[in-house]
């Protein structure tokens, strides 16, 4: 019966996500870290997204609402991150039954027991970690891609690593599909089907670490393939009522390494993810109302 | 009046009271409550537990449906009785198999309950499925029921017997059958059930389709779902089983079905355990061991490790587990531990003591690890280690009782398989970590001893760690006035918290010893003798957390956009400042200062949750949510996922009283003017019977989890009470008959007398359950069933005397609907009792239940009095 499950789930998670992109668009203009889009206003930034990348209208306006949120809960606050937030185009990386759901706060499934991340999750993990372009960040866990494709627009290096095969192999052709398709920045990821316990040990050392998913204690292996300075993040905790650990390296004078823990507010308390309600494209108030 | 006996002439039997008739309502009604068992196990195993409770007790609503349907319809039923039996017996079977295949189909995913608007109708659709059986079930006992109401009382006792046979038979076949085979067992029971039934009713061409139909429904179960490619048992795929089956070079290396839970042991290279482990082994350690361990699940949930026998050279790592903090100050101890469980601690302890005992409650476990021959070269056959002694039973019972003493006692992360379980925690009893059963470690400390317990600190605000705190305390309290030297306590911030007691206290060499470990491992230092804690920080971590839950909604759109919050961590990542401490530690560093030094009563008040000490009469680790501050938390439930365990019983009261009193009411509606008009007493009628009802169900619930203390394990405990109970009230029901003549005057004692027993038991219980456990199991077996029986046999009267007076008065409705009102408040009762025992205790839960019981004892009279009495008020006063 085990074997059983294992190939109707992933049967049909291959048939919920070989979905009909953007009617096959091609990215009309070339990427380049320095195109940025218009944030004035919902219509320019559509507008622009439209010519530029040949994203469909109906999910840029549901990434421009999702976008005004993570600002006023101060997921986001700064303009590469933000940026990188609003190139992404998280529709192509969650199942067709959830693509109605694509842009609200939850996280949604994406088969064989993985979800993938609610977009205030990711972007405070994301922005968390600051990372600048031409930095080396891994993520352990690639899951449906989103991470590592919205990270692909902070940096060109970005490794990826996943421990379920079929998993990490769908991924990988969701990535090359849409490579094929224009998205040259995709070309940045390089992913692989692996234990991420024993972290990426020829690509190391890495200016920031992403941890994606659970464990008991933080891989030491991770920790040494950390340079000095750098900093990872790792949620704890069930789907949905995660806590994010923040885990800084740093040498001291005398060369003695120290790890220090705190969580992504830094010791302070904030609620963790204030509950706006998004209905359609529509801010309607929070759910507290 | 005068009521007829039993086999008189006169009695207007329907049905020939034969042998087959009892035994077939005893066989259906076993099949009942095997069912009811049999789904339970379904869920724990194919997603959460508590999901299962849910459908099972809401599916029990079925009674009371068909007993309202009955009452509208009673005389259609009459003329019908034979054919409806007949269909409704041809149903239950197929439907128990049809219902199931059909319920695992539906893509049901606990997990998205909250965020994915679709999970509550595939919710809904489980129960209305799992119904289905039920209700045929329940057609059938009613109809039985209507016929021979004039001897309620012999149909009642082969119904409770039948039960608490069912329980047992079921019991029996977890130890042959896999979870996704038990299904069999109320087919069986059904199938000879009907048999038995068209020999009662002379019927035999019956059981030629009967046969027919049986065949069928086991045929479906066993082919159709490889046939159609479908699953007997939806594992869901965020069970933790549901991970290692997926990782590529996993291997089941065993798996063992028994009433303890369905057990399995998978290796993989990818299975790492290291709980509370130091960030530091990052650069002291030159590498973890590889496969170092097997990953042990339990009805799917775990991993919980099983660790190698490794190579001295690979155990370094050991020292920075948070476990090993009690041989920093401990040469060679006897080192007594007090759950086995994947064997870590015992191996942590093996290294480093002279002597080892331990103790493993769960006999699949010990089984598991002394007789397979694959675990054991796994684990070296540690435990037939010359320095191992193994205690066979609950540690916490050995050390009770035990005139054996420790150097250390060590209680690491015991029975806590799996870090986050996606579906929430199941409210389960931890007697393991309560006030009576921390003293009894202590006095098991020789002198200068440390009890070490390690606790999982993953939640923010604090919850578990906090519970573990209060309650170490207030058992150190109860041996010493002063116990400000007795305690050192580390944690680390989302890993793990460990609190060392020591007996006699630590010295100043000691506390400084302990010390610099901690700050060699980077841990956090939450309590050491002389700590001074900063006042200053009080009111900010409260209001903080506070916040951090209750919070309202910021005004939206008033923050200045693309800037930095000033608290980012953007600005403030400046490598040379030292993190500032998180209000976790802050908060666990509070609650030492007040434990030891006073005030900590008025800081529980304003935290956020509920941080009561665990007791043998509240012994859980659960609703930190206070009932009042519930409401608030409706809209911000994702934040509560590990609690929806709880959260999810208030759901099912909420649930059962709306959907009780919709149906107790249904008959009402229809007929308060005309069926019942001539009925005198009907309000008092539905109070007694609401009462027995609600009390009964408590008394069995609540005894289940009460006498764990005893038998320590969930399972037998509710196998004992199941049978105990049922049967022993089977007994009483079949002796209340010789007393219906007199039941003015006898039940009002047999009233009172339960009452004062179950009050009795309420307040007393707990320490006799306590001594019994010493005993050894067989004996502690008959003391059990002899504590259930008098409660019990008495709590068979009241319901067939009741009923049969109901009957032989000619009040037929009112003995339909009374059937019904009962069966109601039963669903009502097992869902209060876990809410009832989270608050105010095990023992509160036996009081409301006695309370009941003398309520009914008023409303008694009501049902006694005659149609047609116009003024029914005074006539029973
Ligand atoms: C919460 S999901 C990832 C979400 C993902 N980042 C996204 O944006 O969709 C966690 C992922 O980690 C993967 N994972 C779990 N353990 C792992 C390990 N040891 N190494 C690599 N990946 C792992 C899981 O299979 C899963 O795909």
């Amino acid at each position: 019966m085990h074997r059983r499950t294992f190939l109707f789930s992933s049967a049909a998670a291959v048939a919920g996500t070989l979905l009909p992109r953007n009617a096959g668009a091609n990215v009309p203009k070339p990427y380049s870290f320095d195109i940025f889009p218009p944030t004035n206003s919902r219509e320019a930034f559509i507008g622009w997204m439209q010519s530029n990348r040949g994203e469909n209208p109906n999910f840029l306006g549901l990434r421009w609402s999702r976008y005004e949120v993570l600002l006023r809960n101060k997921d986001l606050w700064e303009k590469r991150n933000t940026r990188a937030f609003l190139m992404t185009p998280r529709e192509e990386f969650v199942l067709k039954q959830n693509l109605g759901r694509v842009y609200e706060h939850d996280f949604l499934d994406i088969g064989y027991g993985v979800t993938i991340s609610g977009p205030h999750l990711v972007s405070r993990m994301t922005s968390t970690i600051d990372v600048k372009l031409g930095e080396k960040v891994l993520e352990i866990g690639t899951g449906s891609g989103y991470q590592s494709a919205y990270l692909s627009n902070l940096t060109d290096k970005v490794w990826t690593i996943e421990i379920i095969r079929p998993l990490a192999s769908r991924t990988r052709g969701i990535y090359d599909a849409l490579i094929d398709h224009g998205y040259s920045e995709f070309k940045s990821i390089t992913s692989k089907n692996a234990d991420g316990y024993y972290g990426w040990e020829e690509a190391a050392p890495f200016d920031k670490i992403i941890v994606t998913c659970g464990i008991d204690h933080i891989p030491p292996p991770l920790l040494q393939q950390l340079k000095p300075g750098g900093v990872m993040v790792i949620p704890v905790g069930p789907p949905g009522a995660q806590r994010v650990l923040k885990v800084t390296k740093e040498q001291g004078p005398n060369g003695q390494m120290t790890i220090a823990r705190s969580d992504i507010y830094n010791g302070k308390i904030v609620p963790f993810v204030a509950f706006t309600k998004l209905e359609g494209d529509v801010i309607k108030g929070t759910h507290n109302q | 009046m005068s009521l007829d006996r039993p086999g008189a002439p006169g009695l207007g039997l329907d049905i020939r009271p034969r042998p087959y008739l009892y035994l077939s309502v005893g066989l259906v009604a076993g099949a009942v409550i095997a069912l009811q068992i049999c789904i339970m196990r379904i869920f724990s195993v194919g997603s959460w537990a508590h999901f299962g409770s849910l459908v099972v007790s809401l599916a029990m609503l079925g009674f009371g449906l068909t007993s309202a349907v009955m009452c509208i319809a009673k005389s259609w039923f009459e003329r019908h009785w034979h054919g409806v039996a007949a269909a409704s017996l041809f149903l239950f079977g197929p439907l128990m198999v049809a219902a199931n295949l059909v319920a695992q189909q539906i893509p049901f995913n606990a997990i998205f309950l909250i965020s994915d608007p679709m999970q509550k109708w595939r919710l809904l659709e489980n129960f209305l499925l799992y119904m289905l059986p039920f209700l045929a079930g329940a057609v059938f006992l009613g109809t039985v029921f209507l016929k021979a109401q004039k001897i309620f009382g012999r149909v009642y006792f082969a119904d409770l017997t039948g039960s608490g046979i069912g329980g047992l038979v079921f019991l029996g076949a977890m130890f042959l059958i896999n979870p996704d085979n038990l299904i069999v067992i109320p087919l069986l029971l059904w199938f000879v059930g009907t048999v038995l039934w068209f020999e009662a009713v002379d019927h035999r061409r019956g059981s030629f389709w009967l046969v027919a139909c049986a065949a069928l429904a086991v045929a479906a179960h066993f082919t159709l779902p490889d046939l159609l490619d479908i699953r007997k048992l939806a594992v869901s795929d965020y069970k933790g089983v549901a991970y290692a089956r997926k990782f590529p070079d996993s291997a089941r290396v065993y798996e063992r079905a028994s009433p303890f839970g369905y057990m399995e042991v998978y290796s993989s290279s990818y299975l790492h355990f290291a709980p509370g482990l130091s960030d530091n082994a990052a650069f002291n350690l030159p590498m973890m061991p590889p496969n170092a361990y097997l990953g042990m699940y339990i009805d799917g949930d775990g991993p919980s490790g099983i660790i190698r026998d490794l190579p001295p050279n690979e155990t370094d790592y050991f020292r920075y587990l948070s476990m090993y903090y009690p041989y920093l100050i401990k040469n060679a101890p006897d080192t007594f531990v007090v759950q086995f469980g994947g064997g870590l601690s015992a191996s942590v302890a093996l290294k480093n003591s002279k002597t080892v005992t331990v103790a493993e409650g769960n006999p699949a476990v010990l089984a598991a690890f002394q007789g397979d021959k694959d675990l054991r070269d796994f684990t070296g056959d540690i435990l037939h280690n010359p320095k191992v002694r193994v205690i066979d039973y609950d540690g916490r019972l050995y050390l009770a009782y035990t005139q054996n003493r420790y150097d250390v006692i060590d209680l690491s992360l015991a029975d806590s398989a799996g870090l986050s379980n996606p579906g929430g925690f199941a409210i389960v009893e931890k007697f393991s970590y309560t006030r009576e059963a921390m003293r009894s470690y202590m006095r098991a400390l020789k002198d200068g001893g440390v009890l070490s317990v390690t606790l999982w600190n993953k939640e923010e605000p604090p919850k578990s760690v906090l519970k573990l705190y209060t309650t170490m305390a207030a058992a150190a309290h109860d041996l010493d006035g002063d116990i400000s030297n007795r305690f050192f306590v580390a944690a680390s911030y989302l890993s793990t918290a460990t609190v060392l007691y020591k007996r006699n206290g630590f010295t100043a060499d000691e506390v400084e010893k302990l010390r610099a470990h901690t700050r060699a491992m980077s841990f956090d230092e939450i309590y050491s003798p002389g700590l001074v804690y900063d006042n200053a920080k009080t009111a900010e971590v409260l209001d903080g957390y506070k916040n951090q839950i209750f919070f309202d909604a910021a005004p939206p759109g008033d923050e200045p956009k693309d800037e930095p919050p000033p608290d980012s961590p953007a600005e403030g990542s400046d490598p040379n400042q030292p993190a500032s401490t998180v209000p976790a530690t802050t908060m666990g560093q509070l609650t030492w200062d007040r434990l030891v030094h006073g005030g900590w009563d008025d800081i529980a008040r304003s935290y956020v949750f509920d941080t009561r000490i665990l007791t043998n009469t509240r012994p859980y680790f659960a609703a930190y949510v206070r009932p009042a501050d519930l409401p608030r938390i409706t809209d911000r439930l994702e934040l509560f996922q590990d609690e929806w365990g709880y959260i999810l019983l208030w759901a099912t009261l909420a649930i059962a009283c709306i959907t009780a009193t919709s149906l107790v009411a249904l008959p009402v509606i229809f007929g308060w003017r005309t069926i019942f008009s001539h009925y005198p007493g009907k309000f008092r009628t539905i109070v007694y019977f609401a009462c027995l009802g609600l009390g009964y169900i408590m008394v069995e619930v609540g005894l289940i989890a009460e006498f764990i203390l005893a038998l320590s394990n969930p399972i037998v405990s509710a196998s004992v009470l199941i049978t105990g109970m049922l049967v022993f009230s089977g007994l009483g029901s079949l002796v209340s008959e010789r007393f219906l003549d007199r039941a003015r005057q006898t039940m009002p004692i047999i009233f009172l007398a339960i009452g004062a027993l179950l009050i009795g038991y309420g307040l007393f219980l707990d320490r006799a359950l306590d001594f019994i456990g010493t005993f050894n199991y067989w004996l502690r077996l008959v003391f059990c069933f002899a504590l259930i029986f008098p409660p019990a046999f008495l709590m068979g009267f009241p319901m067939p005397t009741a009923m049969t007076s109901l009957a032989r008065l000619g009040k037929d409705h009112m003995f339909l609907w009374a059937w019904g009102i009962n069966g109601c408040f039963s669903v009502i009762g097992a869902a209060l009792v876990p809410i009832l025992a989270t608050s105010y205790g095990l023992s509160t839960v036996l009081i409301v239940s006695g309370c009941a019981y003398l309520l009914a004892m008023m409303a008694f009279f009501a049902v006694l009095l005659p149609l047609g009495t116009q003024r029914p008020i005074e006539a029973a006063a």
